[in-house]
């Protein structure tokens, strides 16, 4: 029985409760929830990349259809803004005012009964513009003398940081030095829902209501009164199944404003549901890095130093909240990844170029970063005559240095880090891959060392004094007259199974069944303020916050129970779903204790504690400077030198993300992930030409990996708990994301070692290939 | 706009609707029929999540016009309620970890149900080719393509203790 | 109706993503597929007629008799997806004319010719010259494609065809075909390069040489991204070799 009992809380794979509606096809997503009268929107769109906007015309008879920014004076900029010094905050109008900055900027809205007849009046404007020169190529968008994009900055570049350490003794010492020119490429997130807004106003409540795909309905609804200059109480967001996020749901949009703007305007709900060519052609992106990076170490593969000029294409707006530079501010900080590094000179340009901003992608900056110190890392070992793996040994942060503060000022929470890279190495037989490498064969094997930072918060946030920063999570808890317990939380699931694993950690707690776990989620009415779901946050501050509050609960549960049992709350504990008393046979349900609060009150002791049976608790970990889990990936690829084809015959994954609450759910976060990332890896990108035109329309050009792409990966898990949280817990949502760039284009370039080939540039494509393989042989007489 | 009458049946009914010319069958089924377990991903045929039984056989609802279903027999997710295969392919899903957000997961079970029928050797190479055209960004599919060989297993064991030669 | 401007649909497989995008915009559509027999394989002596509406799957599952049925076959389970094939025609496939689409790169090597329908009654256009350019077929505009009639091979016939994707039911970015049957010259078509099919009636110098015949052939299409050039001399390499090239 305690046995079986304890097999539902943390630690236990459960299978999810949110399950059943799924497979049902349940599921409720914003493009399933109609309203009588519901008016449907279209956008009219920039078809250019840079363009002064001399008028719209709209179709005859349609004027109170089409709306302008001139229609909606009283609608403000969005600003994201940032304490990073030097900054220059982008006022990014909700349609084009003046100017458009991206191809599919939006113009104009299109207000009709059906979405296909919006489309139609929105063919049907006639748009006025002058062409302006693109700034198309990040690697030029900040250099004097390109054409402005905001004409009032001096340069195309929202921020440059540099940390500067002293490289220049370096080359004298060093026993090998190694520079490398690498480009990760722009993408698309590309969750299979897109994003929808269906807006209406409530004249009885006087309450905007807003039902929208996101990721953090709070902070949304921050963004959104103070667009429209309401007051946070007249605004609702309504967040309901969301089919997929991975970052891109988390932004105010141009789009929910409108919307929003237009339901209080017209008095009729309003509905835009981002397609898939809005989503390819004119939505955020993410990803575009472009590094010179230069390594020193010592004969033993001891880094010495690393010195970086990094370019992070931030797009034409700062997008509401992460702003443009979460991605450019965090390169120099990444870069020293798991290792021991003594000196670091890193300079990065937020450049500012005329494509959709950039969003932190699952991964963010850790991805590209990772991606460029790891490659670098193995063309340091390759000159060393040493393996992959003896250059990571070399650097890699021991155990017993825990918890360990980087030059930086990372803390690194805990862990075996070389402990995860020599499992992963033993997974694979490398002498065998050795030895088909001697036959001749294009095999290769590679590896990638990282840990992820999560659940940063207060004191990591406020240094980039973004819009928001976070601080306690907070959960509310309430048991129900039949001992239900209602867990209240303002993260959001869109995928993460945290119906089920927040209901794990209730369940650990007061014992209650987490099928009497009620855990409700996306709605600002309902549920306390939180920022969000991001930055692997979730399952520690949420899971943090729900066992303080269940904690709290349980002792104003002990004080009733006690009462009802005639001892004094000392002698009673709260295991199980029941107040046992302690040492003693005697106890009461907690569904009796519930049910005597709020239906037979004549049966509680005088004087009993009249908080009742809601609590609201506030969380945070103490420091809060983020959990690190860590990981080694490790790859077996197979290189078609005729084709440029890449096949992943083995990938291993050795994980640690400190306690699991959920092991099954977390096996599908790393899994996920992974397979983003290798999309990112070898398939996807969003190339634009020198006009700024993006080029990739459909998934037919945007290439999504499938089941055929996707190898059965191994994974392995250590559990090493943060001594920071609530459990040990650390965050692991992106981690499988990270990875895989760099360790499948180490596979690629250690195939591809004996051409003398390196393929430098994301995606790994077939092009790519055959062109690092072509390079080489010129090269060579 | 001119509009067209369609007489189709729907999870086993009979159902007459009129349909602009230019609809598809997915917009029909979620908007006039409110069978919203029908997602759309991407409305030019590659992601799957649309993925409906017409006629017997899985197909694209987003790049079938509604007009063209005039006579047709559909199926959608809401329609296999009674339905062997997809019972043991919902337990499977949920045992495998095979669903995050649940949007592609209609589509996949419809397919996946097809492919029970179909093959039943299929073994993992087949079945991945055969969930190809399936997208989910969730999952990383190993938990999907487990559940479906789980199935066929299954059934491959219940079937030679049926029939023992 | 087809006469008066209407474009013709079968499958909507490939149309269908035209029209959702906005990039076709017909005033009508005319549905193929109510059209009696426009479905459905039959043999007539050494020819087999497929009616132009049968669809992949059908032809993937065996619908098409003999070799030439075999052939078709595995090209067909390669074709998008199953679902896709479910409803996708053949006819529709050959009559859009894709560039990279996957019939238009193997039924040229077939021999045999497509049937067409309008006004002035049927008639039959070889199916080596019957797509003329991106999107553009040998059909009049009043006219439909209603079969397409292949001669059957004799089993020792021997073809190869590859092509290469980037995933499995992709675009093919490159695309050969090579049969070579007892008694008439090997014939080979190169396709999906962005440009209409290439169709080579005598192969015989690919089967002799596929490596110096390929880089020649490849060259000869004048200029081309490098990738895509030695794609499309390994697709004539390998479905050379396949159909036994030494």
């Amino acid at each position: 029985m305690t046995d079986a009992s304890k097999g539902l809380g943390v630690g236990a794979s459960l299978r999810r409760k949110e399950d059943a509606r799924f497979l049902a096809g349940q599921g409720r997503y914003v493009g399933d929830i109609v309203r009588p009268g519901l008016l449907e929107v279209a956008f009219l769109r920039s078809p250019v990349a840079h363009a002064r906007l001399a008028g719209v015309t709209k179709p005859p008879g349609s004027e109170s259809s089409v709306f302008t920014i001139e229609d909606l004076p009283e609608v403000r900029t969005i600003r994201a803004n940032s304490a990073l010094p030097g900054f220059r905050v982008s006022e990014q109008p909700v349609l084009a005012r003046g100017k458009v900055r991206h191809v599919g900027e939006a113009i104009a809205a299109c207000v009709a009964a059906s979405r296909a007849a919006a489309e139609d009046l929105a063919a049907a404007c006639g748009l006025d513009y002058e062409a302006l020169p693109a700034i198309a190529d990040m690697t030029t968008a900040h250099l004097p003398g390109a054409p402005l994009l905001h004409e009032d900055w001096p340069v195309n570049a929202f921020l440059e940081i540099r940390r500067t350490d002293d490289v220049s003794g370096l080359d004298a010492i060093a026993a090998a030095k190694v520079t490398r020119t690498l480009r990760t490429a722009r993408q698309c997130m590309a969750p299979l829902e897109g994003r929808g807004v269906l807006a209406e106003w409530d004249p009885r409540l006087e309450q905007l209501i807003v039902t929208t795909s996101t990721q953090m309905p709070h902070v949304i609804r921050s963004g959104l009164a103070d667009c429209l200059g309401l007051d946070e109480g007249q605004v609702r967001i309504v967040s309901p199944d969301v089919g997929g996020g991975f970052g891109y749901k988390g932004i105010l949009l141009p789009e929910e404003i409108v919307c929003a703007a237009l339901a209080m305007r017209l008095g009729r709900p309003v509905r835009w549901l981002e397609d898939r060519f809005e989503q390819l052609s004119a939505s955020a992106n993410c990803r575009e890095h472009h590094y010179v990076i230069t390594a020193w170490a010592d004969r033993a593969g001891k880094l010495l130093g690393v010195a970086c000029e990094a370019i992070v294409d931030a797009g034409a707006y700062s997008s509401y909240p992460f702003g443009a530079c979460l991605e450019a501010a965090q390169v120099g900080s990444i870069l020293p990844g798991p290792y021991v590094l003594p000196l670091l000179s890193c300079h990065t340009v937020a450049a500012c170029t005329s494509k959709p901003p950039i969003l932190p992608y699952r991964g963010v900056a850790r991805t590209g970063v990772c991606y460029a110190m790891e490659t670098t890392l193995d063309a340091l070992a390759r000159k060393l005559g040493i393996t992959a793996q003896a250059i990571r040994l070399a650097n890699l942060v021991p155990p017993q240095a825990m918890p360990y503060r980087n030059l930086v000022g990372k803390v690194f929470d805990s862990g075996d880090y070389p402990e995860a890279l020599r499992r992963a190495v033993a997974a694979i037989d490398v002498d065998r891959i050795r030895a088909r490498q001697a036959a001749g064969e294009a095999v290769g094997f590679g590896l990638a060392t990282f840990c992820e930072q999560g659940a940063h918060g207060t004191s990591v946030y406020h240094a980039w004094g973004i819009p928001f920063v976070p601080g306690f999570e907070q959960a509310h808890v309430r048991l129900s007259p039949d001992g239900v317990l209602e867990v209240r939380v303002g993260v959001h699931s869109h995928g993460q199974g945290m119906e089920t694993s927040l209901a794990q950690v209730a369940h650990q707690i007061l014992g209650i069944h987490p099928d009497k776990v009620r855990v409700v989620l996306g709605d600002t009415a309902l549920t306390p303020y939180s920022t969000g779901t991001w930055g692997s946050r979730a399952a520690v501050m949420a899971g943090g916050a729900v066992a303080e509050a269940c904690r709290q609960l349980a002792d104003r549960i002990a004080v009733i129970g006690a009462a009802l049992l005639q001892v004094s709350r000392a002698d009673v504990t709260v295991e199980e779903g029941r107040v046992r008393r302690r040492g003693a046979e005697g106890s009461v349900g907690i569904a009796d204790v519930a049910r005597t609060w709020y239906r037979a009150p004549q049966n509680l002791p005088p004087g009993v504690d009249r908080g009742g049976l809601e609590i609201t608790a506030g969380y945070r970990p103490d420091p809060d400077t983020g959990t690190h889990s860590y990981a080694c990936h490790a790859v077996v690829a197979r290189v078609d030198l005729e084709t440029g084809a890449v096949v992943l015959e083995d990938y291993v994954v050795v994980e640690d993300g400190g306690t699991l609450i959920n092991p099954l759910i977390v096996d599908g976060q790393v899994l996920g992930g992974l397979a983003q990332g290798i999309g990112t890896a070898l398939y996807e990108e969003m190339p634009y030409d020198g006009d700024g035109q993006p080029l990739a329309a459909t998934l037919a050009d945007y290439l999504l990996p499938g089941t055929t792409e996707v190898p059965d990966v191994r994974l392995e898990h250590m559990a090493t708990p943060s001594p920071w949280t609530s459990f040990g817990q650390k965050g692991i949502g992106e981690s499988g994301a990270i990875g895989p760039p760099a360790a499948i284009v180490n596979a690629i370039n250690d195939a591809l070692a004996g051409l003398g080939a390196e393929v430098t540039d994301l995606p790994a494509s077939p092009s790519r290939v055959l062109a690092a393989i072509e390079a080489a042989r010129r090269r060579r007489p | 706009m001119k509009r067209i009458a369609i007489a189709l049946t729907v999870n086993g009914k009979a159902v007459e609707v009129v349909a602009e010319p230019r609809e598809h069958l997915a917009d029909l089924l979620r908007g006039t029929l409110m069978l919203t377990g029908t997602h759309i991903g991407c409305e030019h045929g590659v992601c799957g999540a649309c993925t409906v039984e017409i006629d017997g056989v899985p197909q694209r609802s987003c790049i079938v016009h509604a007009g063209s279903c005039d006579g047709a027999s559909v199926r959608t997710i809401e329609g296999f309620a009674d339905d062997a295969v997809v019972a043991a392919l919902r337990e499977s899903f949920s045992r495998e970890h095979a669903l995050q957000c649940g949007y592609c997961t209609p589509g996949m079970l419809v397919v996946a149900r097809d492919i029970v029928l179909r093959l039943p050797d299929a073994d993992e190479a087949r079945v991945r080719e055969e969930l190809a055209g399936n997208l989910c960004r969730c999952t990383g599919y190993r938990g999907i393509v487990r559940a479906v060989l789980g199935v066929l297993a299954d059934r491959r064991a219940g079937s030679s203790r049926a029939e023992p030669r | 109706m087809v006469a008066g401007g209407a474009r013709p649909g079968a499958g909507t497989q490939s149309l269908g993503p035209l029209l959702n995008l906005r990039l076709a915009q017909p005033e009508t559509i005319a549905d193929l597929r109510h059209l009696p027999d426009y479905a459905g394989v039959t043999r007539a002596g050494d020819v087999v007629r497929i009616g132009a509406g049968t669809t992949h799957a059908a032809i993937e599952d065996g619908a098409v008799p003999g070799r030439v049925g075999e052939i078709m076959a595995t090209v067909a389970r390669r074709i998008a997806y199953r679902p896709v094939r479910n409803r996708g025609t053949i006819g529709g496939s050959l009559a859009h004319a894709d560039p990279a689409a996957d019939w238009i790169g193997v039924l040229p090597v077939l021999g045999g010719s497509a049937v067409a329908i309008g006004p002035r009654g049927e008639r039959r256009i070889p199916l080596a010259g019957f797509v003329t350019g991106i999107f553009e077929t040998a059909l009049a505009p009043d006219e439909l494609l209603r079969a397409i009639e292949v001669p059957v091979l004799p089993a020792e016939a021997r073809w190869g065809h590859w092509k290469f994707c980037r995933k499995v039911g992709e675009f093919s970015k490159a695309t050969a075909c090579v049969l070579a049957a007892p008694g008439t010259p090997p014939r080979a078509v190169l396709a999906a390069l962005d440009r209409p099919p290439l169709v080579i009636e005598d192969a015989g110098a690919l089967l002799a040489d596929p490596a110096d015949e390929a880089a020649r052939i490849v060259a000869g299409l004048g200029e081309m991204a490098p990738w895509r050039s030695a794609l499309a001399q390994a697709a004539l390499r390998h479905a050379a070799t396949a159909a036994g090239a030494p």
